[in-house]
């Protein structure tokens, strides 16, 4: 049974992490060695932040990055890890909006690209993962 | 008996009057003593609305009070059933009584003694877990008490009314303490108006004490503290002077991971809601002296302005632990610092308002995954900044080196004007020319540094540039003149031309774009223009073969990622005008390897081996690199009916054609059969 639920988070991981349809605005998957770059970067650090999403300590804010929701269940010393963690996520995250929108030719969308991964990186969200609906945390 | 309760009451009034008694209603009967009393108010202690019954004849005691104050925290309904309850005038007292607070029993067995007459009390609670807290009140209003064995969570879960701030932080832990409270008005001082005085000592220990916010970001675990605290007051003016011995334990303060060890001494007064920390000295590893002060508004629980001194610190320790974590998390665990800090701070409703930093031979650097990286450093000077002011910073910095590139020293000085910063020209030396700024000046808005300025380099000799790079060496000169350099969220774009006049001819770089320069995608776009380079130096210099004669090349949307081509559209072609043109019998094998799938005809493959160089009339190469493979083409114009391309069209005698026919080269393979072929490790294809 653990074995399932752990195909099934690599699956939804995997979902998340493939080209999203393209917006009416935009290519969301357009691809560029610097999009290339950030997804493989995000995809190496998931698996430190997938039993972190589980665990409840780290969620999926509405605003398209991550955010620690409740470090409770962190090991003390391993905490700054997380926000460290967090942090780059976070970081590569912005970036990719920003690459994005500058791959279509379009810096302005950067708004729209983040809003637009936002909803979709929640969508995505495992159940038991918890992510922000209208700035209140929520488990799927 | 009658006589006896009669005395005791009057006793009762007499002795609770000394201490602002109003007393609302009593009823006397033989068998029972009821007392009402609307308020009492000691300095530590005031309560309204007690009710007390005494039986009499079954010695149980039952006493209400609608409100206790003790120290500056309430408690409401509190209830108090005593099964063996004695009154002797002027004594009562009680064993195994029972306390509800707020309809709840708490786990503990009270016992007390009063002493009507004399005013004086003892109290006694006995937890079920070996908890005790025993208080003596004597007749002067000196409280004396001694909590021993007392759990800090079931204190905190009893007493939430009282301690609202802490049950959030779901404190744990037991506690050790030793209070000494004297200071109830004398009589004297209230007849003759004097002024009321108190003094106050604390003792307290905390062992495998815990503690953790919701959301995790501020938590402890196993502490061990040692806390002290002298106070007096007159009038409510509180003077006091705390000790605090962090002695194990670890603790989690976002972003700060702190582990036992600092100890703090302080002093200061509390007068209202205002506690003042007028001097606290924090004994901290690798902070020679660390000092703050301070206005903790305790009815909002908050700062409301405070001060920091932190003097010769070693930025090898506190940086990684107190500076990384708070401007670079994301790459706390690659900085090092190095060099010694003293800085003062002054914050006011929890921001920053004034900073001064002295950086003594303060060192930055990261380290790359490969080696190389940046550092910045011995960094020495002032940097002060206001948060409604103007001030200059003025920094000597050693040095600095960026990958294999090593800058000299110079100076940085700068105008702060809140979030904005506006550099001085600055010449940062560079071998033996110099890349110079001009007129940057950078804010920052929304966590985000905009901004713009100019740049110029001036000349740098290629010869030592490449030298310092590892690459082969090349003559020539760098400059560049950037009229136009703006920093954007994500980028810094160079509006103008970086020259590089090699090989007798320039190479010219214009829309240089750095994106995002600070993470894993980091790349840099431009185009580049190159005009009438020598083939003879440049295949010389790359152990190429022999080339005689010129070329331009011209490659636009040029994307570098990690310094690696990843994607561009990039045309080579001989130099117009009229020069010697001759090209090696190796030069011809290299440039066939390249093609992979190259060509000549048959009467060519055996001219290869006759002669050591051959004419030509002119060379043209095309890749376009998107995705890894090089989309390839030769010189324009030229068309082979076997769907062939020329890129060596020959002239003279003898001559031979050089012809590509593989149009889709694999990137990646043609950089190592370029690497080879420098490098003379392969054999050079020839069909």
């Amino acid at each position: 049974m653990r074995s399932f639920r752990w195909v099934g988070m690599v699956l939804m991981v995997l979902a998340a992490l493939l080209p999203i349809a393209a917006p009416a605005q935009g290519n969301l998957d357009i691809d560029s060695p610097a999009i290339t770059a950030l997804r493989a970067s995000m995809q190496q650090r998931h698996a430190q932040l997938a039993p972190l999403y589980a665990a409840g300590a780290v969620g999926l804010a509405g605003d398209g990055t991550v955010a620690i929701r409740d470090a409770s269940g962190v090991p003390l010393a391993q905490r700054a890890q997380v926000n460290g963690l967090v942090a780059a996520e976070n970081a590569d995250r912005v970036a990719l909006y920003r690459e994005i929108a500058r791959a279509n030719g379009h810096p302005e969308w950067e708004a729209d690209v983040r809003r637009t991964f936002a909803q979709r990186w929640i969508e995505r969200a495992q159940a038991g993962w918890w992510v922000q609906a209208g700035g209140n945390w929520v488990r799927k | 008996m009658r006589r006896l309760v009669g005395v005791a009451l009057a006793g009762a009034l007499l002795a609770l009057s000394g201490a602002g008694v109003q007393p609302a209603a009593a009823a006397i009967t033989v068998d029972a003593l009821t007392l009402s009393v609307k308020r009492v108010d000691y300095p530590a202690l005031a309560l309204r609305g007690l009710v007390l019954r005494l039986d009499v004849a079954t010695s149980q005691l039952d006493l209400r009070v609608a409100s206790l104050r003790v120290g500056p925290h309430t408690l409401q309904d509190v209830h108090f059933a005593c099964p063996r309850a004695a009154l002797s005038y002027p004594v009562v007292e009680c064993r195994g009584g029972r306390m509800r607070l707020a309809r709840k029993p708490l786990p503990v067995s009270i016992d007390f003694r009063f002493d009507l007459a004399g005013r004086g009390a003892r109290f006694v609670a006995a937890g079920d877990r070996g908890a005790r807290v025993d208080a003596r009140f004597d007749p002067s209003g000196r409280l004396e008490a001694r909590l021993s064995r007392v759990p800090i969570a079931e204190l905190v879960r009893q007493f939430q009314g009282m301690l609202p701030g802490l049950a959030g932080w779901n404190p744990s832990g037991v506690l050790e303490a030793e209070l000494d409270w004297r200071g109830a008005p004398s009589m004297e001082d209230q007849a003759t108006g004097g002024a009321r005085r108190e003094w106050l000592r604390l003792r307290a220990g905390i062992d495998n004490g815990a503690f953790g916010s919701a959301d995790g970001q501020r938590a402890a675990e196993r502490l061990a503290v040692d806390l002290s605290v002298e106070a007096s007051a007159v009038e409510d003016r509180w003077q006091w002077v705390a000790r605090a011995d962090w002695k194990q334990g670890a603790a989690y303060l976002h972003p700060f991971f702190v582990e036992a060890g600092p100890r703090i001494q302080a002093s200061g007064r509390l007068r209202g809601d205002r506690l003042t920390v007028r001097e606290a000295s924090v004994a901290l590893e690798g902070v020679g002296a660390l000092a703050a002060s301070g206005n903790f508004d305790l009815q909002q629980r908050q700062w409301t302005d405070g001060a920091l001194s932190v003097a010769d610190a070693d930025l090898a320790v506190i940086g990684p632990r107190w500076l990384a974590p708070l401007v670079a998390p994301a790459a706390a665990e690659r900085l090092r610092f190095a060099g010694r800090v003293s800085a003062g701070l002054r914050f006011e409703a929890g921001a920053l308002r004034e900073l001064d930093a002295v950086l003594d031979g303060a060192g930055f650097s990261q380290p790359g995954p490969a080696g190389g990286g940046v550092s910045f450093g011995p960094v020495s000077g002032h940097v002060p900044w206001r948060a409604n002011g103007v001030t200059r910073l003025q920094l000597e910095i050693g040095g600095a080196r960026w990958e294999r590139l090593a800058f000299g020293p110079f100076a940085l000085a700068a105008r702060l004007q809140g979030d904005r910063i506006g550099f001085d020209r600055s010449v940062i030396p560079l071998l033996d020319g110099a890349v110079v700024l001009d007129g940057l000046a950078l804010q920052r808005v929304e966590g985000e540094w905009i901004g713009r300025g100019g740049a110029v380099i001036e000349p740098v000799s290629m010869h030592l540039l490449t030298a310092a790079a590892g690459l082969p060496a090349m003559e020539g000169v760098l400059s560049a003149s950037i009229p136009a350099l703006s920093v954007r969220p994500g980028e810094i774009a160079f509006d103008g031309a970086l020259v590089i006049s090699v090989f007798d001819g320039y190479l010219q770089a214009t829309k240089l774009r750095v994106h995002e320069p600070f993470g894993v995608a980091s790349h840099l776009t431009g185009d580049i223009e190159a005009r009438h380079l020598d083939l003879a130096q440049l295949t010389r210099t790359f152990s190429f073969g022999s080339i005689t004669g010129f070329a331009d090349a011209d490659i636009r949307g040029l994307e570098l990622v990690r310094w690696r081509p990843a994607r561009f559209d990039a045309r080579v072609a001989s130099s117009p005008g009229r020069y010697p043109r001759r090209i090696s019998q190796r030069a011809v094998q290299n440039i066939s390897a390249l093609g992979g799938g190259g060509a000549m005809a048959a009467i060519q493959r055996r001219l290869i081996g006759l002669f050591d160089t051959f004419g030509y009339r002119d060379i043209g190469f095309r890749c376009v690199l998107d995705a890894g493979v090089c989309k390839a083409d030769g010189i324009p114009g030229v068309e082979r009916a076997d769907g062939g391309f020329v890129i060596v069209r020959g002239g003279g005698v003898p001559a031979l054609d050089v012809i590509g026919y593989n149009r889709r080269i694999d990137w990646m393979e043609l950089v190592d059969r370029l690497q080879s072929a420098i490098g003379s490790k392969a054999k050079a294809e020839v069909h």
